[in-house]
This record gives C-alpha cells, sequence and structure tokens, in this order.
C-alpha cells in the first residue's frame, strides 16, 4: 500500500537534521524581511497590497529551499545508497518515487503557507499598529492570487528539485541547477534568443512564467503569460523533468 | 528456497555475471564464494531487483522479488553496511524501513536490543563503528522475521566477538529452517558456519556442493607420518608411488598412499609409527586451487 510508503519517506525527511534547518531558515528569512520592513520602513504609504508583494516576493527564498529539500531528498539517498535499501523494502520504484513526490509537494505547501499566512498577519499587524490601514479586500485584482499562487510556486519549484535530483543523482549538481537556472540560465537563453529575433523570449522561460503565480501584478504586462497560463507552463516543465527523471530511476541499476 | 535461473549482468562490454544458476536450501547456511570482482555482490544486487540482469530470474520459495508484496516479511538482506544515512539515528532508521513494510515502530527497538545496540538507539549513526554498522544492517534484516536472509560480508569490521556472535545467528536462523545465504572472505569463519557452498569465479559458477565435498575435491590431502626409523619407510613408499616430503627428521608428508597403506607398509618392514594421521586440506587451500584459474586481481609475490 502506498501509504505504507508515504510514511516511510515522510519519517525520512523529518529524521534529516539538514531538512529541520532549511525549514527553519525557509520560514524564518521572509518572517525577519517582512517584519523589519514593516517596521522600519514608511507606515503611511504602506498598503496592503505592498505587503502581499512583499510577503510573496521575500518567500521566493522559501521555495528556492524547499527545493533544495526536494532534491536531497532523493540525492541524498543515491549519496548514501540508501537508495538500495529503500528499492529493496519496496521493489515497486514507481510507489517509491510517488511517495516522495508526495512528501516533497505536500511539506513544500504546508511550509509556503505558514510563511504566507504568519508574514502576512504580523507585516499586517505591526504596519496597523503603526496607523496604517491594510485590508486585504482593497489590496486589488490579484493581490488574493498572488497569495495563493506563491504556496502553489513553492510546491512546484520542489517538484522540480525533486525531478532534477532524480536525473542527476547528486545534490551539488542539482542544487546548482535549481538555482543557476532562474539567476542565469533563463537568463542567458532568453537573451540569446532575443538576439537572434525572438520576440518576447523571457516570457517563455519556465521559471520566470512560473514566478507569475505569485506575482500580483502577474497579467498586467502584456510580454507575460499571466498567472494561470505561466503557472501552467511552468508545471508542465517540472512534470517532464520528474517524468524524465523517474523513468531514468525505474530504469537504472540502483 | 532460493532459485537462481540463468542470471546475466554485463555492464557495459563487461560481463560481471554470465548464465549463472544454482539454488539455496533452506535449513542450511549456504556459503557464496568467489574471488575479487568474480561477481557475487552483482548477484546479489540482481536477486534483490536492484540491479536490472539482462535475463534471469530469481525466485524465492517460488517468487520473484517484485512480486513479495512486504518483502521485509519474506527477504532481510544486508548488502553493506554503510547503506544508511549517517545524519540519522539507528532506530530513526529502522523506523522508516519498518514501515515501508507495516512493521510497527515497536519491532524496531526489539531488533535494536536482539543485535545489542539498545543503548545506543538514539546515536546518529555517524558516531558508530563499524562493527556497529553491521550489527544495525542485521538488525535491518531481522526487522521482519523473513524466511530467507542475504548477506554480503557481514563479518567485515567485527572483532572476534562480533564474528562468533554473527556466525552463531546465522547458523540458529538456519536451524530454524530458514534459508540463509552469505558471502564472506573470511573463509576460516565459512568453514565453521556453511553446510552448502557456492563458488563462482568471473561470473560463472564454478561448484555446488557441501562443504566436505568442496575440500575433498580441491583441498590438499596428505597424511602425516612419524616415526624414528622414517628414512627406511621413504624408499618402499616411493618405489610404489607415493609422493614424499620429508617435513623433519622424523617425519614425512606423502601423497598418493593411503593411511592403512602406509601403516600395513610399516608394518611389513617392521617399522614402528609414532604418528599415522590424515591430513586434510582447509578450506582456503580448496578455495584458492578452484579459483587459481579465475582471479581477477592477484598480488605478487612476496
Amino acid at each position: 500500500m502506498v501509504i505504507r510508503t508515504i510514511r516511510s519517506e515522510w519519517i525520512k525527511i523529518r529524521t534529516v537534521r539538514m531538512n529541520t534547518v532549511l525549514a527553519i531558515i525557509a520560514i524564518a528569512f521572509p518572517l525577519i524581511v517582512v517584519i523589519l520592513t514593516a517596521a522600519l520602513g514608511s507606515a503611511e504609504s504602506a498598503s496592503a497590497r505592498d505587503l502581499v508583494g512583499l510577503t510573496t516576493g521575500s518567500s521566493v527564498l522559501t521555495a528556492m529551499l524547499i527545493g533544495v529539500i526536494g532534491a536531497a531528498g532523493i540525492t541524498g539517498e543515491f549519496g548514501f545508497n540508501t537508495i538500495r535499501p529503500t528499492f529493496a523494502a519496496t521493489p515497486n520504484r514507481w510507489k517509491v518515487i510517488g511517495a516522495k513526490a508526495i512528501v516533497t509537494t505536500v511539506v513544500a505547501l504546508v511550509v509556503e503557507a505558514l510563511v504566507v499566512i504568519l508574514a502576512y498577519s504580523i507585516g499586517a499587524a505591526i504596519l496597523r499598529n503603526r496607523g496604517a490601514v491594510i485590508d486585504l479586500g482593497t489590496a486589488g485584482d490579484g493581490a488574493t492570487a498572488a497569495m495563493y499562487g506563491i504556496v502553489l510556486f513553492a510546491a512546484i519549484v520542489s517538484l522540480l528539485g525533486f525531478g532534477l535530483g532524480l536525473l542527476t543523482r547528486s545534490t551539488p549538481a542539482a542544487v546548482a541547477i535549481l538555482i543557476l537556472w532562474p539567476l542565469l540560465a533563463e537568463l542567458i537563453i532568453a537573451g540569446v534568443l532575443s538576439v537572434a529575433g525572438v520576440d518576447n523570449a523571457f516570457k517563455w522561460m519556465p521559471y520566470q512564467a512560473g514566478a507569475n503565480l505569485g506575482n500580483p501584478d502577474a497579467g498586467i504586462e502584456s510580454d507575460s503569460l499571466g498567472r494561470v497560463a505561466g503557472g501552467l507552463y511552468f508545471f508542465a516543465v517540472t512534470s517532464a523533468i520528474v517524468v524524465l527523471g523517474s523513468l531514468s530511476t525505474s530504469r537504472r541499476d540502483a | 528456497m532460493i532459485q537462481i535461473q540463468g542470471l546475466t549482468k554485463r555492464f557495459g562490454r563487461k560481463v560481471a555475471v554470465a548464465n549463472l544458476s544454482f539454488d539455496v536450501e533452506p535449513g542450511r547456511v549456504t556459503g557464496f564464494l568467489g574471488p575479487n570482482g568474480s561477481g557475487k555482490s552483482t548477484t546479489m544486487r540482481c536477486m534483490l531487483g536492484l540491479d536490472r540482469p539482462e535475463v534471469g530470474t530469481t525466485l524465492f520459495d517460488g517468487k520473484t522479488y517484485s512480486q513479495l508484496e512486504q518483502p521485509l516479511h519474506a527477504v532481510g538482506a544486508l548488502l553493506d553496511a554503510g547503506y544508511v544515512h549517517p545524519g540519522r539515528s539507528a532506530r530513526n532508521h529502522l523506523r522508516w524501513l519498518a514501515a515501508s513494510n507495516g512493521l510497527p515502530a515497536k519491532r524496531t527497538d526489539e531488533v535494536l536490543d536482539l543485535v545489542g545496540l539498545g543503548d545506543v538507539k538514539t546515536k546518529r549513526v555517524k558516531t558508530y563503528s563499524l562493527g556497529m554498522r553491521q550489527r544495525l544492517g542485521l538488525a535491518g534484516v531481522l526487522l521482519g522475521d523473513p524466511q530467507t536472509v542475504i548477506l554480503d560480508e557481514p563479518g567485515n569490521g567485527l572483532d572476534p566477538e562480533g564474528i562468533r556472535w554473527i556466525r552463531d545467528v546465522l547458523v540458529h536462523l538456519a536451524g530454524q529452517g530458514k534459508t540463509v545465504l552469505v558471502s564472506s572472505h573470511l573463509l576460516s569463519e565459512m568453514a565453521l558456519m556453511a553446510n552448502s557452498l557456492v563458488v563462482i569465479g568471473k561470473g560463472q559458477l564454478i561448484e555446488q556442493c557441501t562443504v566436505d565435498q568442496f575440500v575433498e575435491r580441491f583441498g590438499d590431502h596428505s597424511v602425516r607420518v612419524r616415526s624414528p626409523r622414517i628414512a627406511n619407510l621413504v624408499e618402499p613408499l616411493r618405489a610404489g608411488g607415493a609422493v614424499v616430503e620429508y617435513l623433519d627428521d622424523t617425519a614425512v608428508s606423502v601423497r598418493n598412499a593411503t593411511a592403512p597403506e602406509i601403516g600395513e607398509l610399516a608394518a611389513r618392514y617392521q617399522i614402528a609409527l609414532y604418528e599415522l594421521s590424515d591430513q586434510t586440506g582447509s578450506l582456503e587451500d580448496a578455495f584458492l586451487k578452484a579459483t587459481a584459474s579465475v582471479q581477477e586481481y592477484q598480488g605478487g609475490a612476496w
């Protein structure tokens, strides 16, 4: 039964200290940024929309760190060779891969949702205390959707890390690709394509498209895929990587 | 019972296991021997579906490994004591294993007590010695009380007490009717615990038989004869076709003649014998002789 495999994978993910440390940093960083900005920034000009932007923008790091947990969840297995007792205990490799994907995604959803709720609530409380009027209902189009969207974005990034881990079987390689992809690779590729005459190349970069999920202003710019289409596009690319990695893992020697 | 049929595994162009077939019977300890690089570990990984063989099947009591719904209840395997996350405690390592096969968490404490790690079960594995990791690996094997036990070099890193303990455990398990397959380079240990042997070289079966049959077939047999007048006996022995080698002034080692034949000859020549004993070759000698032509890596003479 897959529930047993999920339980097993849940025990694995929560009994590695590195995951706990990464999760604490992933939660603490956006909270600190939001608290400091709300406490030290200008309260008069602060709005709920700004706070949403700050919350979703700073919690992109949360998504990246959760992606590292997702990658290490599988690369650590190959690195320490625990993939062998894992597959010996559960010979159906698809069951193991599926259980890992589920656990990784749920952890990402819970952690990111916690970050968004805490960061927005604490930020709003501080700003209100300083006399600002913070009302999510008046934050305008896309604000609430961006808060949900960033949670989904984190889940997709965690799956991306997992998929890269399946393909590379190496923690440094998977983490390097996960971080350099948005920071470097997409910029270079989009730049090269633009020089080659491709219009709006940047909007077709998967990570940039996916980042619209957490952007309150997504869809306003004409050169963007928008929140839903961008999110689906990023999810499709991520799914393709996970499927490729899963096929490789199911066929190769453990 | 384990039945391996026509197992073949290649790594690139190198054939690691070539059409290997053998059976492992329940109720006995079967030693799995072969020189370094002979394909023992690859065979074990293929048996468990970890490596994908080109062809061939392995059946555990009639089922392939992938057909086992909860394999830890049927097959317990320790391929390498290092297959553990160093940052986890022994207890947590076993807990994820147990959970994957629906075993209760308290079973992990039971097996950790059984292997003598009860007092250190919450310590992280990176603080463990190799011997302690072997014990943890064995705890994982025992977790589901399986009918079949497969161990690859379980004596690595164990002190003499640990080696004796693991031997007693394996003999006990075989005594319970379980199927036990164990590879080891500690041939003296193997001679003490194994009933049967499967010997392979360069991925191919060299011999499958009992330990006694193996030593009989490949071992060096001689008769040691001691007498104050040994020189008077050497000449008639050699005349009868025996090969005689002096051990010291009063003793010789004789091949191509049995102890009764030598005794009769000594009686005929009225030579008093102080010793007349069969010298059976060791398992190590037999193993080296049987695998001499298939050694992958050989050291130079010293």
